[in-house]
């Protein structure tokens, strides 16, 4: 990532995250969000994650090379799904990832 | 502006996401250094952006390839949830300084806010106590992530592990999510529309419009059942 591109990501980003940290506290003065915009904003996070995950794992003909390129990190996937669920751990997620990306794509 | 007491107070609260955030910060610090940031560009992003999931989603986006509108887009839509935890904590400021609000306002973290919340409802609690368990938790936040980017630049881990750890770190914050109708709607419609995105060609902005399709189903998902 080059300077230039670090910039443009990097401020324009930390200026949207601190208007919506600062923001409503100072507007809204203790008075509450419209329920249905809180509603919205509690769909974000289980939406994006899924996004990202589906980003990082599904492609239109993945399986066109055979199934093992694509099929070994779902594979490794539904590993790091159980050890989330056990641990709750982000860490621990990331390494049962991958160590069973690592071996699969050994095999 | 704090006292002794604010001070082993919020210490003792901030324990937990402080060691917590050892535990992640590290790895995004390796990640971080994986796209070729270095340690004063991390060090800025802590400082000054301050968001866990926002500094996985860059360095994974960008690994992807995506447009950089679409990085600021999908990063910004993400934090909006923020909003949520501003909204909550007014009330708890109103006696406190402008300058004191705006400073904690603007360091709060998924985990400050959970921590910070109990402690304001089970009383004696202060906003000077509040924001600096937010500045002990980014500064915990802050050193491991530069720890990471140098021992990423050590060790030199390879691009498809990196990468393959943040899809983990992801995963793990999706399950991890909590488990009701509407947000399953959510996840499997934001799914789709990433797929669908892929499908017709636009993978740039295919995060972002993703989520923001898996949002719209959720809503008008939860509206036809409040009518059934």
């Amino acid at each position: 990532m080059s300077w230039i591109d670090f910039w443009i990501v990097f401020v324009t980003c930390a200026l949207t995250i601190l208007a919506c940290r600062v923001l409503p506290l100072f507007l809204l003065k203790g008075k509450q969000l419209p329920p249905r915009v809180e509603e919205a904003l509690g769909y974000i996070p289980p939406a994006a994650f899924a996004a990202l995950v589906a980003n990082d794992l599904l492609t239109p003909g993945m399986f066109d090379a055979g199934f093992w390129p694509a099929g070994a990190p779902l594979v490794a996937s539904v590993v790091v799904i159980v050890v989330a669920r056990l641990t709750k751990s982000l860490l621990w997620s990331a390494v049962a990832g991958v160590v069973a990306y690592a071996l699969l794509t050994m095999i | 502006m704090f006292t002794r007491e604010d001070i082993s107070a919020a210490f003792k609260a901030a324990v937990p996401i402080m060691l917590g955030y050892v535990a992640i910060g590290v790895p995004c610090g390796i990640l971080s250094a994986s796209i070729g940031l270095n340690a004063l560009q991390v060090f800025l992003m802590c400082a000054l952006f301050y968001s866990g999931a926002g500094q996985f989603m860059i360095p994974n986006m960008w690994l992807a390839a995506s447009p950089v509108a679409s990085i600021i887009a999908s990063v910004s839509f993400v934090n909006t949830r923020q909003m949520l935890y501003s909204t909550a904590f007014a009330p708890w400021c109103e006696g406190a300084s402008k300058r004191l609000s705006f400073w904690f306002a603007a360091t709060v973290t998924d985990e400050s806010f959970g921590v910070n919340l109990q402690q304001f409802e089970r009383g004696g609690w202060s906003v000077p106590k509040a924001t600096l368990v937010n500045l002990c938790s980014q500064s915990s936040w802050t050193a491991s992530c530069v720890v990471g980017v140098l021992i990423g630049n050590a060790i030199g881990v390879p691009l498809a592990i990196a990468s393959f750890a943040m899809t983990s770190i992801f995963i793990c914050l999706l399950v991890t999510q909590k488990l009701n109708v509407a947000n399953v709607v959510a996840a499997l419609c934001a799914i789709v529309g990433v797929f669908a995105c892929k499908l017709v060609g636009l993978s740039g902005p295919a995060i972002f419009f993703g989520a923001l399709f898996g949002v719209a189903c959720a809503f008008v998902f939860s509206r036809i059942r409040e009518r059934a």
